[in-house]
């Protein structure tokens, strides 16, 4: 049975439209991230679910409840949000207490409710602390805290972690994720940061101009983009797209490059038979590149391509070429990259059975 | 290297010192505050004579020095202007104008802080529609002179059997007050973070809950300022209490007009002076005490746009 | 759509304040038009006699106090401005020299605390003919002073606006103060390193940069004017004569000391046309300044 789903979903701010005939639904437990870049409609879905807009056409539904006219707090939600909304006049208490003011609940419940959260969030002593006199990670977990005691079925966190420094955002990410695991509570998370819909996610949905581009788990999402749109926001450094012709002959199918490189296509599952001669885009991830020598035979192509840069970024290192006058981005091993010198020509594999292919005019996988 | 360093600090060390002139004030610091000073003292002359003049007696007043100190000081004129100066026909002093402005200064502060406060909030923080719009009449009201709704207003209150008491002037007061004050609540609540007020609606929904448990305590600012502004503003009006006011409830301001207007007998100027002072007295505390505020205030109701 | 109780409380917390707009402020102001063109005396008559229905503004214009108080609303705010000009000095002077700065912005700054009445009680005493400053300046020779003005009609105005003046400066020069300080504090160092001289920086940069606060000012003092009622019932109560008469003054006293209703009404419909003169440029330079905002954030 699907926990949350919203059905023909359309948003209209005046003449503009924001969401458009948007269906999505998961099940019970689930932790759906809404990915995308900014303005793609993910902060506006979150708000018609929580009730804080309104939608102007379509239905919201939480279990078998219709709570598209329903008031917020009679929603059975629970939210998070980026800046953590607290109420700067009350202590941590205060403000625990005021998100279970709508439930009318018996004092000793309220008291109990408010203890088992600090317990979990390591908050205890922070209760009587007004939110000023709180660090950015402690405010964050008032913040949840605040949405654990009203003990919902669904939360709904916005872009939570976007106000934190990198070190506190990777602890509080892998708290959040605990918190679910122990829970298992439907949860609805924003975000426009990938590695945290990767690392957290069960569903994610990635949205672009208000039109949900793929929802499916972490994996679907990046082994197989379903369009060109997904393929080039997932990922980083960002997949490399290049336009081929398709060649079909001999029962071998290939994409072939303008400089006359043929890239083996024939274990590539197609949805549609290729036509041959057809222009397409190619999609080649970075970490599916082998450089030097003496690979070749699991190789789908190989280039011979001039280094323009290499960086090394921590543990990790990329090495930028140029085909085609365009830069080719790879991930290398920290030592090979130390070994590149711009100018010098390399010979670049790429892998067998990674490539992907999508519909050079409507950017669709193929 | 280590060396090298000190050899760097020696060479410091061995050139030529010379010692830092001693900080003077210079010539154009002089010249503002000299000239400041002069309009300073420009600026507290009627203070200065207001009060010496209080305390003087009528032969020496009559004498002419208006700059001299008091050759006897006396509270005569003070307890004159306080217990026996005529407002008309009634010479109970002003304290009788003192009490009616007591009096008339808490209901209007209540009632004008609380309409616009509320009005403020609802309007800057909840959905409402024609927000907009209202907030333009607002604006406007808060510039249209008192005399083109004078009348109205009197037949209104007249009406509602409050015109001549105190409770006309106060509901008067909080009327006009109205516009202004709501503005600036307005003003200050639209810079609560929404993200707030989201998590407020989500955690209770209730306006009024939201408003006493969440706002009010974050108001506390604003309302002080308003406060200040308020209560000099009602105190020092002249026209509505003079309007609104009927015989018995006229304010302390409006007591003093006739006081000093009074056009038969001898005037004693000493009473006139020792009567404003007492008028002024109230809201020159407030002053003294919170003048910061106080500048906040009047700024922020001038400048309410 | 189904009924939310959440909707519709903050609308109903509004309700008190629509009434008092629509019913004491824009009913009042439509009674008051309406009134205007009767020939309501003591009593309100609510007949318009359609052959003559703008009989009270032509007796207006006729009459000779009316153009006194037009005259004389002129001159106090010509007169006043000098308040601008003062409250712009002091607060220049005061933003370059720190010492002192919150003594003198006391001192400044105090008559506004004080009610019209007493500033008027106050300067009506100083400008005495027989015991006030005149008297004492003679007495120490300076007899070919003459600082009764408020004795002659011809004087008198000046003296309302002294008095207005050293109640309001102080006003200016605290908007003027705010002014100065969100200025950013390079540019007078870039000046120092150019070279510039003070009063060319003042003319030059300064003044230009702040001309949003001085039509503030000048918006603000206008619309002062035209409400003053206190000082003048204070320090003339309209004399000698009629020489003082503003338009304020001239309205409540058709009001309440000649009882004629529809005479008045049509004065203070004329102020009401006076103020939307003045507020009309503030109204166009909010949305002007909105505008260039709105666009600045794009």
């Amino acid at each position: 049975m699907p926990q949350v789903s919203f059905e023909h979903i359309t948003k209209t701010y005046g003449q503009v439209p924001v969401l458009k005939d948007l269906n999505l639904a998961i099940n019970d437990g689930d932790f759906l991230v809404l990915l995308g870049p900014s303005g793609c409609g993910k902060t506006t879905l979150l708000n018609l679910l929580a009730g804080l807009l309104d939608v102007t056409d379509g239905r919201i539904m939480i279990g078998d409840r219709d709570v598209t006219d329903v008031d917020p707090k009679d929603r059975g939600l629970a939210m998070v949000f980026q800046s953590y909304a607290l109420y700067p006049t009350k202590t941590v208490y205060g403000n625990l207490k005021f998100g279970l003011s709508a439930s009318k609940l018996p004092k000793d419940e309220v008291e109990r409710r408010i203890a088992w959260a600090a317990k979990l969030l390591q908050i205890e002593p922070l209760l009587d602390r007004k939110p000023a006199h709180l660090s950015g990670g402690q405010r964050q977990r008032v913040a949840i805290g605040r949405a654990l005691v009203k003990n919902v079925g669904v939360f709904l966190f916005d872009e939570p972690l976007s106000n934190l420094d990198a070190k506190l955002r990777t602890e509080m990410r892998l708290e959040i994720k605990k918190l679910h695991d122990t829970l298992h509570h439907t949860i609805v998370y924003v975000t426009h940061d990938q590695i945290e819909a990767m690392t957290m996610a069960t569903k994610i949905a990635v949205m672009n101009g208000g039109v949900i581009q793929q929802f499916g788990t972490p994996d679907e999402i990046y082994e197989q983009p379903a369009n060109l749109f997904v393929a080039g926001f997932i990922g980083s450094p960002a997949m490399n797209l290049r336009r081929v012709t398709l060649s079909v002959a001999n029962g071998k199918t290939e994409a072939v490059f303008a400089s006359g490189v043929r890239f083996e296509l024939s274990d590539y599952r197609f949805m549609t038979p290729p036509q041959d001669g057809t222009t397409v885009t190619l999609g080649l991830r970075p970490e599916h590149f082998l450089v030097g020598a003496g690979t070749a035979a699991d190789s789908a192509a190989t280039f011979e391509v001039p280094v323009q840069y290499a960086e090394r970024t921590g543990p990790d290192a990329s090495a930028y070429f140029v085909l085609e006058n365009d830069l080719l981005a790879l991930r290398v091993e920290p030592a090979v990259a130390a070994g590149l010198k711009p100018g010098q020509l390399v010979p670049v594999h790429y892998l067998k059975g990674k490539a992907h292919l999508f519909d050079a005019q409507t950017g669709q996988r193929m | 290297m280590a060396q090298k360093a000190l050899g760097a600090e020696v060479a410091v060390r061995s050139a030529p010192y010379f010692p830092r002139q001693k900080k003077r004030i210079s010539s154009r610091s002089i010249g503002i505050i000299v000239f400041l000073s002069i309009c300073a003292l420009f600026f507290c002359i009627p203070l200065y004579v207001v009060v010496i003049t209080s305390f003087k007696t009528m032969e020496q007043i009559r004498q002419g020095a208006m700059f001299s100190l008091p050759s006897v000081w006396t509270l005569e004129a003070w307890d004159h202007a306080w217990n026996s100066a005529c407002s008309g026909i009634n010479c109970n002093g002003l304290k009788v104008g003192f009490w009616n402005s007591v009096q008339i200064l808490f209901p209007s502060l209540i009632l004008s802080i609380a309409i616009s406060m509320i009005t403020g909030y609802a309007l800057a923080l909840w959905n409402v529609r024609w927000a907009g719009g209202f907030l333009f009449l607002l604006f406007i009201c808060a510039f249209v002179p008192f005399q083109i709704i004078m009348f109205p207003l009197i037949s209104m209150t007249a009406a509602i059997k409050v015109y001549g008491n105190i409770w006309g002037v106060a509901i008067v007061h909080a009327v006009l007050a109205m516009p202004v004050l709501t503005l600036i609540f307005r003003n200050y609540y639209k810079d609560i973070p929404q993200e707030i007020m989201n998590a407020a609606v989500m955690d209770s929904g209730s306006f009024w809950k939201i408003f006493t448990e969440i706002i009010l305590p974050m108001s506390g600012n604003i309302l002080i300022v308003v406060l200040i502004m308020q209560i000099t503003s009602i105190w020092n009006d002249y026209l509505i209490g003079v309007t609104f006011g009927g015989m018995g409830s006229q304010p302390m301001t409006v007591n003093l007009a006739n006081l000093i207007t009074i056009s038969t007998g001898t005037t004693r100027y000493n009473d006139n002076m020792a009567a404003a002072l007492q008028t002024a007295i109230p809201p020159l505390v407030i002053y003294f005490f919170v003048g910061k505020l106080f500048v906040q205030g009047i700024t922020a109701g001038a400048i309410k746009g | 759509m189904a009924f939310r109780w959440s909707r519709w409380s903050p609308q109903l917390a509004l309700v008190p304040a629509v009434a008092v707009t629509a019913v004491a402020f824009v009913g009042a102001i439509g009674w008051t038009i309406y009134l205007s063109l009767t020939r309501s005396r003591r009593l309100p008559e609510y007949e318009i006699d359609w052959s003559e229905p703008l009989r009270q503004y032509t007796r207006l214009f006729a009459d000779d106090a009316w153009a006194i108080s037009l005259k004389n609303l002129i001159i106090l705010g010509l007169g006043s401005a000098l308040a601008i000009v003062f409250g712009f000095i002091l607060a220049a002077m005061m933003d370059k020299e720190k010492r002192g700065e919150s003594l003198f912005r006391t001192v400044f700054l105090y008559p506004l605390a004080v009610s019209l009445i007493v500033t008027g009680t106050a300067w009506r005493w100083l400008f005495n003919p027989e015991l006030g400053v005149e008297h004492a300046l003679h007495s120490i020779g300076l007899t070919w002073i003459n600082f009764s003005w408020l004795a002659t009609g011809e004087t008198a105005m000046y003296g309302v606006i002294l008095a207005s003046v050293w109640q309001s400066s102080g006003f200016y020069m605290a908007l003027m103060l705010a002014g100065l300080k969100s200025i950013n504090s390079e540019i007078w160092s870039a000046a120092r390193l150019d070279g510039v001289s003070l009063f060319r920086l003042y003319t030059e940069i300064i003044i230009p940069m702040m001309k949003f606060t001085f039509v503030t000012c000048a918006i603000l003092l206008s619309l002062g004017v035209i409400k003053a009622y206190d000082v003048i019932v204070a320090m003339t109560n309209g004399g000698p004569g009629q020489s003082t008469f503003v338009p304020a003054y001239f309205t409540i006293q058709a009001l309440s000391a000649k009882g004629n209703l529809g005479f008045a009404s049509a004065a203070a419909v004329m102020m009401l046309v006076i103020t939307a003169v003045i507020f009309l440029p503030l109204v166009m330079l909010t949305a002007w300044q909105q505008r260039r905002t709105g666009r600045a954030a794009h």
